[in-house]
């Protein structure tokens, strides 16, 4: 049986930064890929704006992608690709995968595993969508492959639900292609993408954002003839009455990510119920030893520059990872964050700044974030904007900090008048 | 006057007229909504009479809905004399031609649809049910208790994965306990079979997860859970091994009766000259029957809808279990609460609502949220963020809810499997057997039938490597690598499968066919990765263009052409 | 008169307020760093995008390849650039960053590949 060091599972953005890390502390690295092809979602990012605070240029996500795999190249990694991991299963040296290849089954022995398994799409029926069920309901993701991997028109006149980047990307991009965009529809009352992707994506080809709307039923038989769109409360319930039907011929879902965490569970890696991802502490190991998270199986991600800063972590750590007891401080936010990752820092390293990242729960103007230990103030930024879909970045040097198991450590959060 | 012309009287004033004539009530006039002429045709209707209601009152303002029929005709079955012709490949059709192929038969088994099993046979929960319910003096309780001893075998012949798994009816007052002991000797003479009482204690041990509210259940040990679909194409695939033809999108339109008999049928792709006509047309039973002049009976659509749960939520259901007076409201639709599935995941639902659309499978917020509300109270675990699909199926009782299994009562040449809902499936491979017994019975009256000595009654499955021993997949990725390369994740298929369910004896180009014979899709992803190369798989092994490559049903392609060139 | 902007430059997405006044100069407020004024500048001015896109090739294992402009062209010139790749068709292998097609529509921006072909 082979065995390695380091297996990353997944070998989009954040296991080929992970992967490299790792080979680099001269770990013995295995890097499965489940496609035929390395770089995840990347492959079918035709679109720029990846790279910018990595690389501090703009590239389109293939390029991107290819950079890292330029250097994967060099490396020792040992690569496969068409690769499935079937089973996880933990043992005395580490933990035993069942691998499901072309050239056949093999089971591989590993002292760690990083897992960089990203994330899927919300289907139509997650977010509760009726009516029939006609061809020519897509999630923004699968249309973006048709279109822009397989150069197939996956709709000509298109209504988007959802405000995600995805979504926003895809209606830009449909439209170049000649497809009309009739609107984009979104639920919530601000807009779930980036705002570059608003401006750049929807005003710049004139298509509607319609906020608080919700698209509540699907028509037809054999292609989608229509759908039927409602104005929506402050709960995001259909109003009666405010109902439209519009002629369509497709609809796609930009409608959220989930993490992808079945590997995780079937190792009984504990979640997070906020951002659906493991429980880590700041050096991306998840309550269970040995296993890693990244990139977006830990928690979605806003920009492909954060997912590789995570996977070089979670790949440099698990080379590095020697058997031992950790010191778990939980790390505690109030209301007013969606979430804060790495939830938990181990006090038994505390020779690097921990990297949190955070999204608000709901758009606020100028704000102030500020870390508490035991109720002392250790840091403190002011954001002159906070909003869920923009994540958030804050470095703290834990060397000097008198941090026990027992301290409370907590973000709080405070909107300032502006 | 008759009684049940006054109690129309007072219901519906004199718009509603009654007329028993010919073993029939007929039923005529006009009201103003869909409810009132279903609730009309319940009034004149006694549970599991012979004479049976023929409603044709119509609701004004309402018009009907067309059946959905292929638009496109050919001659591929035109001219051809078959010994029998059976309508409809769902559940029931093809067990009917899976017994009809045990003799040396020329069978033509036509079907409107893309595919088999596409209306109410893949649109249930999958329960073979013990048959708790039904009252002892109905066709369907002999042709239920029938079918379900026949699961076993079926089965294991089919290679169709089916798991007696059991059903727990829960009560919650624990004063009801002695009744539901005295209540054992009855399930024992009414061929429900072996039953337990369980205590409080004794049930957590067989399903923890149940509600704390839950103090005792029956457990009946005869029911079971098979996949509808599954055993439909199973059935179809073993019966076009033993040499019936199956005509898919083929719809009858019209047919010619001379002397009481049918003597040509009409269809979009060509007419056909059987000997014996089988209806088996599910909720168009009526419609056939019309067509044949022997429409005794009426077909009042009914909806259910159930919830499909991910595989997470598998853990908290080992059989399938319901609350006592929680099921659904119609005593008449069996079943229902949570079911585990042989495929891993968990049923919830149904429902049951009156429609006068046949095709009506539209799915509707508020049932999902009516059954999740009435099944909490027995499965407080369930969470709608589980949920990874839904889906609508039509039932086809008549108003006497009671199968229709019989000889055509006018025209000669005829036999009906006519009102078919739920026990319907448990039932089916009973009613595969009557029917044919029925045909044999018919054909030998004009000629010798002899059995088909090939009859081979073991369909070979596709394999699935994801359920084999590590070394049986080892060596199976050693012969053929396809099978070693895994398409869909959320379902572990491997391109192998999809690659064999598009070259089976039923024809099968379309993503949703590919869906139901291997699951590539059926999980928690929906098919949003694996989708794309499921389509590049059907193009390229059937020779289809991207383009042209369909979901499901007719018009249901998926893309418009590549790029620049589509617009 | 003011025009509220987003800064594309970067994802931080900055808010921008700028007035083009009338001896040609733009002054901008809301941006977090040089790139913003920038920005602003040519918005107001003469709006520049770079175009992502693909290009059909003839190899049917890739039968889209893709492709972005070498720079920035002007926004109005989206369309007639679209419109000239509509009818290309790539018959050569390229590698990620060749010229796929030089100076595109008279803009002056090459076409460069963004994936090996």
């Amino acid at each position: 049986m082979r065995t390695f060091d380091v297996t990353v599972i997944g070998g989009g953005p954040a296991g080929l930064a992970a992967a490299i890390s790792a080979e680099k502390e001269g770990a013995r690295v295995l890097l499965i890929e489940r496609e035929a092809r390395l770089g995840g979602v990347l492959k079918q990012c035709i679109h720029d704006g990846f790279g910018v605070i990595r690389f501090g240029e703009k590239l389109s996500g293939c390029e991107y992608g290819a950079r890292f795999i330029k250097e994967l190249e060099k490396t020792s990694v040992e690569v496969s690709c068409l690769t499935f991991a079937s089973k996880i299963e933990k043992t005395e040296e580490g933990f035993l995968l069942t691998l499901i290849k072309r050239s056949g089954l093999e089971e591989i022995s590993t002292k760690t595993i990083v897992l960089a398994t990203g994330c899927r799409e919300r289907t139509a029926k997650q977010v509760s969508i009726h009516g029939s069920r006609p061809a020519g309901v897509f999630t923004a993701g699968t249309a973006q492959y048709y279109l822009n991997v397989m150069g197939q028109m996956p709709g000509k006149r298109c209504v988007i639900l959802g405000s995600g980047d995805i979504g926003l990307i895809m209606a830009r991009r449909l439209t170049l292609e000649g497809a009309e965009v009739l609107g984009v529809y979104e639920a919530k009352p601000t807009p779930s993408g980036l705002m570059r992707n608003i401006y750049q994506c929807l005003n710049d080809f004139e298509i509607p954002l319609h906020l608080s709307h919700t698209v509540t039923r699907v028509h037809g038989d054999g292609r989608v003839c229509g759908v039927t769109t409602a104005k929506v409360d402050e709960k995001m319930q259909p109003i009666a009455g405010t109902e439209e039907y519009i002629e369509c011929d497709t609809l796609i879902l930009s409608v959220g990510l989930i993490p992808e965490n079945e590997l995780a569970e079937m190792l009984g890696v504990k979640l997070d119920p906020s951002t659906k991802g493991a429980l880590c502490d700041q050096l991306y190991m998840t309550m269970t030893d040995g296993v890693f998270s990244c990139g977006n199986a830990l928690h979605v991600n806003d920009l492909a520059d954060y997912v590789s800063e995570s996977g070089d972590e979670a790949g440099k750590n698990a080379a590095r990872y020697a058997a031992h007891k950790r010191e778990l401080a939980e790390v505690h936010f109030d209301r007013n964050f969606l979430y804060v990752v790495p939830q938990r820092i181990d006090l038994t390293d505390k020779s690097k700044p921990a990297v949190f990242f955070f999204r608000s729960s709901e758009e606020r103007k100028k704000t102030r974030v500020r870390l508490l230990l035991n109720g002392t103030e250790i840091l403190k930024k002011t954001y002159q904007n906070l909003r869920p879909p923009e994540m958030e970045r804050l470095s703290v040097d834990l060397s000097a900090l008198p941090l026990e198991a027992s301290s409370k450590l907590e973000f709080v959060m405070e909107e300032l008048p502006s | 006057m008759d009684p049940r012309q006054k109690e129309l009287l007072k219901r519906f004033g004199s718009n509603v007229t009654l007329e028993e004539k010919e073993g029939c009530v007929y039923l005529s006039g006009e009201v103003s909504s869909w409810e009132d002429a279903v609730s009309a045709g319940q009034l004149c209707a006694k549970s599991g009479s012979k004479t049976h209601v023929v409603n044709d009152i119509r609701v004004s303002g309402l018009e009907m809905k067309e059946t959905k029929i292929p638009r496109f005709t050919d001659d591929a079955i035109d001219g051809k004399r078959p010994d029998v012709l059976i309508i409809g490949a769902g559940v029931v059709g093809c067990a009917i031609a899976r017994e009809l192929s045990k003799w040396k038969l020329d069978v033509l088994l036509v079907e409107k649809e893309y595919d088999v099993a596409l209306h109410a046979s893949s649109r249930n929960d999958g329960m073979v049910h013990p048959g708790i319910d039904i009252h002892p003096g109905l066709v369907k309780k002999k042709l239920n208790n029938r079918g379900n001893r026949m699961y076993t075998r079926i089965c294991s012949e089919l290679n169709v994965p089916f798991d007696r798994c059991g059903q727990f009816l829960c009560f919650d007052r624990k004063n009801i306990l002695p009744i539901l002991y005295m209540t054992l000797p009855y399930w024992l003479l009414t061929g429900v079979g072996a039953t337990r009482v369980h205590t409080y204690d004794s049930l957590r041990k067989k399903e923890p997860d149940v509600s704390p509210e839950v103090k005792c259940a029956l457990e009946f040990k005869r029911a079971g859970i098979v996949c509808p679909y599954g055993l439909t194409i199973a059935y179809a695939e073993n019966a076009v091994q033993n040499g019936v033809k199956l005509s898919l999108d083929t719809a009858v339109l019209k047919m010619k009766l001379v002397d009481g008999r049918i003597k040509a049928v009409k269809t979009n792709r060509g007419t056909v000259f059987p000997k014996l006509v089988i209806n088996a047309a599910g909720v168009f039973a009526e419609d056939i029957a019309e067509m044949a002049g022997d429409r005794f009976f009426s077909i009042h659509p009914r909806k259910g809808t159930n919830s499909i749960l991910d595989r997470k939520a598998r853990r908290f259901v080992n059989t399938t279990y319901s609350l006592m007076g929680t099921q659904s409201k119609d005593e008449h639709t069996k079943g229902g609460g949570v079911v585990g599935t042989v495929d891993g995941n968990v049923l919830v639902g149904p429902d049951a609502i009156e429609t006068p659309d046949k095709e009506n499978f539209d799915t509707d917020a508020k049932s999902i949220k009516n059954t999740f509300l009435r099944h909490s109270q027995v499965a407080p675990w369930l969470k709608s963020g589980d949920i990874i699909t839904y889906f609508t199926g039509v039932r086809a009782p008549t108003y006497e809810e009671d199968f229709i299994v019989e000889p055509g009562r006018r025209t000669k040449n005829l036999l009906h499997a006519a009102g078919i809902q739920s026990p319907g499936l448990t039932a089916a491979p009973a009613i595969g057997e009557k029917i044919a017994k029925l045909a044999i019975k018919k054909l030998k009256k004009t000629g010798r039938v002899e059995k088909n000595a090939a009859f081979d009654p073991v369909r070979v499955p596709i394999l699935r490597p994801s359920e084999m021993s590590k070394a049986e997949r080892a060596a199976l990725i050693e012969r053929e690598p396809d099978y070693g390369e895994i398409v869909c994740r959320c379902e572990e298929v491997s391109r192998g499968e999809i690659i064999a369910a598009l070259h089976r004896p039923v024809p099968c180009a379309t993503v949703d066919g590919v869906k139901r014979r291997v699951r590539p899709g059926m999980g928690r992803c929906q098919g949003g990765f694996c989708g794309p190369l499921v389509l590049k798989l059907i193009s390229q092994n059937l020779d289809i263009p991207e383009e042209k490559v369909r979901k499901g049903t007719q018009d249901s392609e998926l893309l418009f052409g590549p790029k620049g060139a589509a617009l | 008169m003011k025009k509220d902007l987003i800064c594309i430059s970067c994802p931080n997405g900055c808010r921008l307020s700028a007035e083009l006044l009338p001896d040609g100069a733009v002054t901008v407020t809301g941006n977090a760093c040089p790139r913003g004024e920038a920005f602003a500048q040519t918005e107001l001015t003469h709006p520049m995008r770079s175009l992502t896109t693909t290009v059909r090739t003839a190899f049917p294992e890739m039968p889209v390849l893709p492709v972005r402009t070498k720079g920035e062209i002007p926004k109005e010139m989206i369309w007639t650039v679209m419109g000239s790749l509509s009818a290309f068709v790539l018959d050569k292998k390229v590698r990620c960053g060749d010229v796929v097609i030089d100076d595109v529509a008279g803009t002056g921006c090459s076409i460069i590949a963004t994936l090996d072909l």
